[in-house]
């Protein structure tokens, strides 16, 4: 049984939490969170104590695994700490950090103390995605010449409008889209260079936006060329899609479909609803947050090597920053 | 009163669908159709129950009005040359010129000769464009802030991957519908193209791959994706989305998706078999009346040269590894 504290008590560690409840290997012993009550509420969902400081959970609650679900900016703090506390392993929500020497620290912190650490990029666990690359390792499409994505809908309410903070969020290329950069890179490779226009790279420090969009060119070492779309500027509700074309056919997830409906109009209906993030679902069997979980403390149990590394998270803020310099100085951004 | 058309070539397929268009309209006749190959305008007289005129000059010394250029790119400016010092008006297919310089002596000769010409975008007739654009036109998503486009099809091979005929591939090709229906809906011309473009699909010397990105006048910034990418299984030759995003919402466009679905076990494929408006017909029924009315061609040689140079800035973009602006043509 993998005792599991938990930072954060937001939507996304909401979550989590009822997926190590509903694990039969796991149960969540401690919340923290800085905002006291969202924390005492969590906790008593899952039967788990509230902490007054993440300190004091990791000394009291004696945790096996600390996932830390705060927002992207202090990932790195909660990790950090977490490494030097001897556990057995560490979830951190995407994006792994808000900037690459962030993802670095928390590398290099896990590695020295060995603890495994586990990005949880839940996109690789959800069916379409998954099934899309073994369709693609397989050949189904050839070799592959352009691939396509796209996500998003509304603006997402969170705590303090962090979402809407670039400084702190990243906007739609960091928050959003990392989701398809890291499945992008996974099943296509490592990117050579991106191009990118967006809205929130080009305010200036310390603008708060309530809406986002960008659209980012990739070009990858293999030489496949991608386009991924990213919006929080869309009332018409939260979309997911792809499309992969090759030199043999194409393979597509709610991309080209006849629907008989050549246009759609979707506006903004004044007042914003309450705060939420959209969390894209998967009416299947298993909830793919609870499989990516799952997938992590079944490693640690058999000590496996997790799907995703440090260096997967790494690697795709590496590649949504720079698009976000590219959008910001006009100019494509080769990568290292 | 009557407008007599001739069609210069057939050699693009999409002269076949206006010379049904023209037949299918009251108020305009097909006087008869010439082509450098002489068994390709007898097929095509015969199947558009018109007469085969022996060469260009014939057809241009009959007794009509206005021409279709429906040639190789590399002909444009050559027939549209003729047809202008002939005196007739010219509906010319896309992409108006393989360069600039071709795009701006098509454009002297007409203004020369006092002649009219159009660049044949009929997807600025589409009725779901019209809808999108009054939309916009209205307000309803408040100022524009981005535009994500794709033309997309399958490789039409045939002289379109011949570089000698066509001028490019699948950028040339399908770079411009999509840049007009921008430019149009925007009011607005592309300041700067960035690139990546490939050839990996089929591994020839024509490119098949484009996905260009522009930044406008007004500061919209867009993409576009003018790739041959669809393949040969794809349920219909391709397609033409465009998806709005403003301040107070998005539009989206997909411009033919009113389709049936046809799952078939004589051809053991899925088809799509479109019930949507014919915008072929369209778009010449609207240079027809233009012609006959003496009035002001709802499209012109202008906007072909426009969108056309941005699909060149996009090739040297490509090459340069860099954004670069397209030469100003007007
Ligand atoms: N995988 C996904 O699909 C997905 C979806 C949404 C969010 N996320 C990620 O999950 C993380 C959390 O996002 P969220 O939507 O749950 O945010 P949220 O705003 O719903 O919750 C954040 C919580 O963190 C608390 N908090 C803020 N700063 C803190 C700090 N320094 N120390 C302790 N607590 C702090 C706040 O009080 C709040 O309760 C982010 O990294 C986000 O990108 C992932």
């Amino acid at each position: 049984m993998f005792r599991v504290a938990i930072a954060g008590a937001g939507g996304m560690a909401h979550m989590h939490a009822s997926c190590y409840t509903a694990n039969p290997n796991a149960c969540v012993v401690g919340v923290y969170d800085k905002r006291p009550e969202a924390a005492a509420e969590m906790a008593g969902a899952n039967g788990a104590t509230a902490y007054a400081s993440f300190a004091e959970m990791l000394e009291a609650a004696r945790p096996d695994v600390v996932d830390v679900c705060v927002p992207t900016p202090w990932h790195v703090d909660y990790v950090v700490a977490a490494a030097e506390a001897g556990l057995k392993g560490i979830v951190v929500e995407k994006p792994m950090g808000r900037s690459v020497a962030d993802c670095e620290k928390m590398a290099d912190a896990c590695a020295a103390s060995g603890t495994p650490l586990f990005v949880a990029h839940v996109l690789r666990f959800f069916p379409e995605f998954a099934e899309a690359k073994r369709q693609v390792d397989a050949g189904a499409v050839g070799n592959v010449v352009t691939v396509r994505t796209r996500r998003g809908g509304s603006f997402p309410r969170a705590w303090e409008n962090w979402y809407g903070k670039p400084d702190w969020s990243g906007g739609v290329i960091l928050d959003l889209v990392i989701h398809d950069l890291d499945w992008l890179r996974w099943t296509f490779g490592d990117v050579e260079r991106v191009f990118a226009k967006g809205i929130s790279p080009k305010l200036p420090p310390a603008s708060e936006v309530n809406s986002d969009y960008a659209l980012i060119t990739l070009k990858f070492k293999s030489g496949v060329i991608g386009h991924v779309e990213a919006t929080w500027a869309d009332p018409g509700g939260f979309k997911v899609g792809f499309e992969i074309a090759g030199d043999a056919g194409l393979l597509e997830s709610n991309f080209n479909q006849p629907a008989g409906v050549p246009f759609v109009a979707a506006l903004q209906r004044g007042a914003e609803a309450g705060a939420a993030v959209a969390v894209p679902e998967s009416p299947t069997a298993v909830n793919p947050y609870y499989a990516e979980l799952d997938h992590f403390l079944t490693c640690l149990a058999t000590g496996a090597t997790p799907s995703i590394t440090p260096k997967d998270g790494c690697e795709a803020v590496r590649i949504a920053l720079a698009a976000f310099e590219s959008a910001q100085t006009g100019e494509p951004v080769v990568l290292p | 009163m009557t407008v007599k058309i001739g069609i210069l070539s057939v050699a693009h397929m999409h002269a076949y669908s206006y010379a049904s268009a023209v037949n299918a309209l009251p108020g305009a006749e097909l006087v008869g159709i010439a082509d450098h190959d002489q068994a390709r305008a007898e097929s095509a007289a015969k199947t558009f129950a018109t007469r085969a005129f022996g060469s260009y000059e014939e057809l241009l010394a009959a007794d009509i009005d206005a021409v279709i250029v429906g040639s190789e790119n590399v002909r444009h400016r050559p027939l549209t040359e003729m047809a202008a010092a002939a005196g007739k008006h010219i509906l010319c297919e896309k992409p108006l010129a393989t360069s600039v310089a071709d795009g701006r002596a098509m454009l002297a000769a007409c203004k020369s000769a006092g002649v009219q010409l159009m660049t044949a975008f009929p997807c600025r007739f589409s009725p779901a464009m019209v809808r999108l654009k009054s939309a916009v036109d209205n307000g309803d998503i408040g100022k524009v802030i981005a535009v994500r486009g794709t033309n997309r099809g399958r490789c039409p091979f045939d002289w379109f991957t011949q570089l000698d005929q066509s001028g490019g591939g699948a950028v040339i090709d399908h770079t411009v519908h999509v840049t007009d229906l921008m430019r149009w809906l925007l009011k607005s011309e592309v300041t700067e193209v960035y690139a990546e473009i490939s050839n990996r699909m089929f591994q020839q010397e024509f490119d098949d791959t484009g996905f260009l990105t522009l930044e406008f006048d007004n500061g919209v910034f867009a993409t576009l994706d003018s790739s041959w990418s669809r393949p040969k299984s794809f349920p219909t030759w391709g397609d033409v989305t465009l998806s709005v995003v403003g301040e107070k919402g998005v539009l989206t466009l997909d411009m033919f998706s009113q389709n049936l679905v046809l799952y078939s076990d004589k051809t053991g494929g899925v088809s799509w078999s479109p019930w949507g408006t014919n915008i072929d017909e369209l778009m010449v029924a609207a240079f027809a009346k233009a012609v006959a009315s003496g009035s002001p061609l709802p499209i012109t040689g202008e906007d072909g040269l426009a969108a056309a140079a941005v699909s060149f800035a996009a090739y040297a973009s490509a090459k340069a590894g860099k954004p670069v602006a397209p030469e100003v043509v007007l």
